[in-house]
């Protein structure tokens, strides 16, 4: 495999940070006093700015710091995150986006546009802070009492340039605190042929002549504070200079750029230039000297290198970053290797070598556990796709002028890579529905007795094999008399037929089937419930629909946990075999005589229930007469119990699924296929399909025996 | 970058990006020019974008140069380059005045 494209890999990292952010601002809408979400959003600002700059993204690095600039108040938390600020803060980091995605068609007016807006915001306010703080230091600085200020000492990681931090800014936010002399200490940067030239070798000495907080400097340095050592010491009075501050006595080496000069001049004694001091610092008369942080012992200091090392290694191991394809290459050679080992313990089992049979057992357990771990490393949580429906939630209630709050749960819930990427799309649609249709506007809400603002829930979980991932809403619940009256007037059912509101429902998935009396940009086309019901289906996953009129909707997608290899139970049907999801199968019980002997009425029954079955030989071509003693498997599919009558009961099988090609797009009945280990194909019931046949002819058992 | 062979003197013209996204270029072209037995001019009047990296490997390149006694001298720094090292907390004075090899003990 090549090497990875740098830029390729900011964007990757840029992608995931946004996400970030996205998360962190949608999470201030509703608590906007959290200081912690504010920094977090910072942090991922502060990081997509420093790495933008190292990959080249210069527009995007300049852009950032523009808007961190401006954003500056916020941090500091003297002004709140309202609404408007937020939508900007979304705004600039669409722009953001757009500016790494497709840097050549971005036009810059747009972010100029959104930092007048942010600023227009941000400055009404921002004098009422800003003014009195450079008088209140001058009265300060007249008071006999005042500190003196702080001398610090910065050692960063060596990987923090890599890491797209600038300690050169740093030392620039520093700056906008007070009068600074930064003294660089050289010591450190070794010979050509020892140099990495992109660590970081530098130190500094910096004398701050400013009677801040210390939590004042170390919000400059809050984003790196995991990468650097900084050491504080509060200068006394006796070491203020009497008019113009003198450099601190540093240590001097040949190469010290701290000139040994009669005229030493290694000063920023003021803010740069282009430095806009924007933000005044917050003039404190007393700051308090922090006991603990000055002159650490060097055995403490030691200790926390050490301390800081070992984090870093353990950073290092947590996670490794692997493409996707690998993933998929890897998933498919374990498939491949499962269908070998079948063959082999086929072999085994014909033969009679003891050996070759506990190898072949080996194998498969070896096998069957290196198939667990590769689906693992597949797995990702949900949450990474619920994060996205956040924004969308969120422009949607804007647009819509519907306030709706947008609640998740069970964002741990692992699934299948692939799974998630197919679930994004009917989740997007499910929940533009929900929002359009479910969630009725402020004055039918408000006539109902419910609170001015709607809800929806997006909840995921696991259910055995499966995982069940539901959009619920407390709007209006759905309109049966509608949707019947549409499937009418459309065709799909005759006037005044007998049918159920379950099979009402189900009209909804029909495509172009819509009962929106217009079409909007949002809905209305009868497309996307369509949508959901192919993608949900070609996963494999099924759909149900519940709803109450007046209470909401809820929509629940069962799926299975993966799309690759399962387990599987192997029967046969004649002279075919075949395969059910072990994940559907609750039990296996013998079909009685007495079961047998009731013609026309398909049920069983199971311990005092009855379960509709049917008869797979009914169904599926089989030749030659049925077993003597047939066996049925219990399935179930949610709430619905079907028994399914086979020939024989073979045994568990992994199954690596093969999907069946395109001229059996019509087959319903089959999921897909796989491969046994004699070389021969079995075919893979679909469930869902099965419980609602069976369903479907049970209710048609009891309508002949009503009439 | 321009290698020229002037006389005895090479002269080195940095490239306009010296930052970190192109620091290993220059550093690989530094010591490629180091590798030759002539004393070492370098010329940082294109210098466009530098930071950290940039000062930290002219520092490298002037502290090897009187390691193995080779007189390096920089040249023409550009205002970019000026800004960045005067950020740095370097003397910009003392920069335009001595390059860094001309001093014993500083830039």
């Amino acid at each position: 495999m090549s090497a990875l494209d740098p830029t390729e890999v900011f964007r990757q990292e840029a992608s995931e940070l946004f996400e970030t952010l996205e998360g962190a601002l949608l999470d201030l809408c509703q608590r906007p006093d959290d200081r912690e979400l504010v920094d977090s959003a910072f942090r991922a600002l502060h990081t997509i700015k420093g790495s933008g700059a190292m990959f080249g993204f210069d527009k995007v690095a300049a852009f950032t710091h523009e808007f961190e600039t401006a954003f500056e108040l916020v941090r500091k938390g003297e002004i709140k995150p309202t609404q408007e600020l937020i939508a900007v803060a979304l705004a600039a980091k669409d722009y953001i986006r757009a500016l790494i995605e497709a840097p050549e068609t971005t036009d810059a007016i747009i972010g100029e546009a959104i930092l007048d807006d942010l600023k227009q915001l941000v400055a009404p306010t921002a004098p009422r802070s800003e003014v009195a703080t450079p008088a209140t230091a001058e009265v300060a600085a007249a008071g006999e009492k005042r500190s003196a200020g702080w001398r610090l000492h910065l050692e960063f990681d060596s990987h923090i340039l890599c890491n797209g931090s600038n300690p050169l800014d740093l030392l620039e936010d520093l700056c906008k605190l007070g009068p600074c002399f930064v003294v660089p200490v050289t010591d450190d940067v070794p010979l050509l042929d020892e140099l990495e030239p992109e660590y970081c070798y530098l130190k500094w000495d910096v004398t701050l002549h400013a009677d801040c907080e210390k939590s004042a400097i170390d919000d400059v340095f809050m984003f790196v504070a995991d990468e650097m050592k900084l050491t504080l010491t509060p200068l006394t009075q006796a070491e203020l200079p009497a008019q113009q501050p003198a450099p601190e006595p540093v240590p001097q080496t040949a190469m010290q750029p701290a000139s040994a000069d009669a005229t030493p001049a290694p000063t920023v004694a003021e803010p740069m230039p282009e430095a806009e001091p924007t933000v005044e610092p917050a003039a404190v008369p007393k700051a308090e000297p922090v006991a603990k942080e000055a002159a650490p012992q060097p055995a403490a200091r030691a200790e926390t290198r050490r301390d800081e090392v070992k984090r870093s290694e353990e950073r290092g191991i947590a996670t490794v970053r692997v493409q996707a394809e690998r993933l998929d290459e890897l998933m498919d050679r374990v498939g491949e290797l499962v269908i070998a080992q079948a063959r082999l313990s086929q072999l085994a089992a014909a033969g009679s070598d003891l050996s070759i049979k506990m190898i072949a057992e080996e194998i498969e357990r070896l096998a069957a556990s290196l198939r667990d771990t590769t689906m693992g490393a597949r797995m990702v949580p949900i949450g990474s796709l619920f994060g996205r429906f956040r924004r969308l939630v969120h422009d949607l209630s804007r647009d819509l002028k519907k306030p709706v709050e947008f609640v998740t749960s069970g964002e741990d819930t692992e699934l299948d890579k692939t799974m998630i990427e197919c679930l994004a799309d009917p989740l997007v649609h499910l929940i533009r529905n929900a929002i359009d249709h479910g969630i009725e506007d402020t004055a039918a809400r408000a006539v109902a007795g419910k609170t001015e603002q709607g809800r929806i829930e997006l909840h995921a979980v696991h259910s055995g094999a499966q995982v069940l991932v539901t959009v619920r809403d407390n709007g209006g619940g759905l309109n049966t008399a509608r949707i019947r009256a549409k499937a009418e007037e459309q065709g799909l059912i005759a006037p005044g037929a007998a049918l159920s509101d379950h099979e009402i429902h189900q009209f909804l998935f029909h495509p172009g089937f819509s009962t929106a009396q217009t079409v909007s940009a949002l809905s209305g086309r009868g497309v996307g419930m369509d949508v959901v019901k192919r993608t949900i289906e070609n996963m494999r996953g099924s759909i149900d629909l519940s709803t109450k009129p007046g209470q909401g909707t809820s929509v629940t997608l069962r799926l299975p946990l993966t799309l690759a290899i399962i387990e599987g139970l192997l029967i046969r049907v004649g002279e075919g075999r075949y395969i059910i999801p072990l994940s559907a199968v609750e039990e296996c019980v013998e079909l009685m005589a007495e079961d047998q002997r009731s013609r026309g009425r398909n049920f069983l029954n199971v311990r005092g229930n009855l379960v509709p079955f049917l008869r797979l030989r009914e169904i599926l071509p089989a030749e030659g007469e049925p077993e003597l003693h047939q066996k049925t498997i219990i399935i179930s599919t949610g709430e619905t119990r079907v028994g399914l009558v086979a020939d024989q009961i073979i045994g568990n099988h992994q199954t690596v699924i093969k999907s069946l090609s395109k001229l059996h797009s019509d087959v319903t009945i089959f999921s897909g296929a796989t491969i046994l280990g004699d070389g021969t194909a079995a075919l893979i019931l679909d469930v869902a399909q099965l419980v609602s046949l069976a369903q479907a002819q049970s209710e048609k058992q009891q309508m002949n025996e009503a009439a | 970058m321009t290698p020229n062979a002037t006389e005895s003197k090479w002269s080195l013209r940095l490239p306009a990006d010296c930052s970190i996204a192109a620091i290993r270029n220059v550093y690989d072209l530094i010591r490629e020019a180091f590798n030759r037995q002539d004393p070492l001019e370098i010329d940082c009047s294109n210098v466009a974008k530098a930071d950290v990296t940039s000062i930290q490997l002219l520092l490298s390149t002037t502290k090897t140069g009187q390691a193995q006694g080779r007189p390096v001298v920089l040249t023409s720094f550009s205002q970019n380059f000026r800004n960045t090292l005067r950020r740095a907390g370097f003397s910009s004075e003392a920069i335009a005045n001595h390059p860094f090899n001309e001093k014993k003990d500083g830039v």
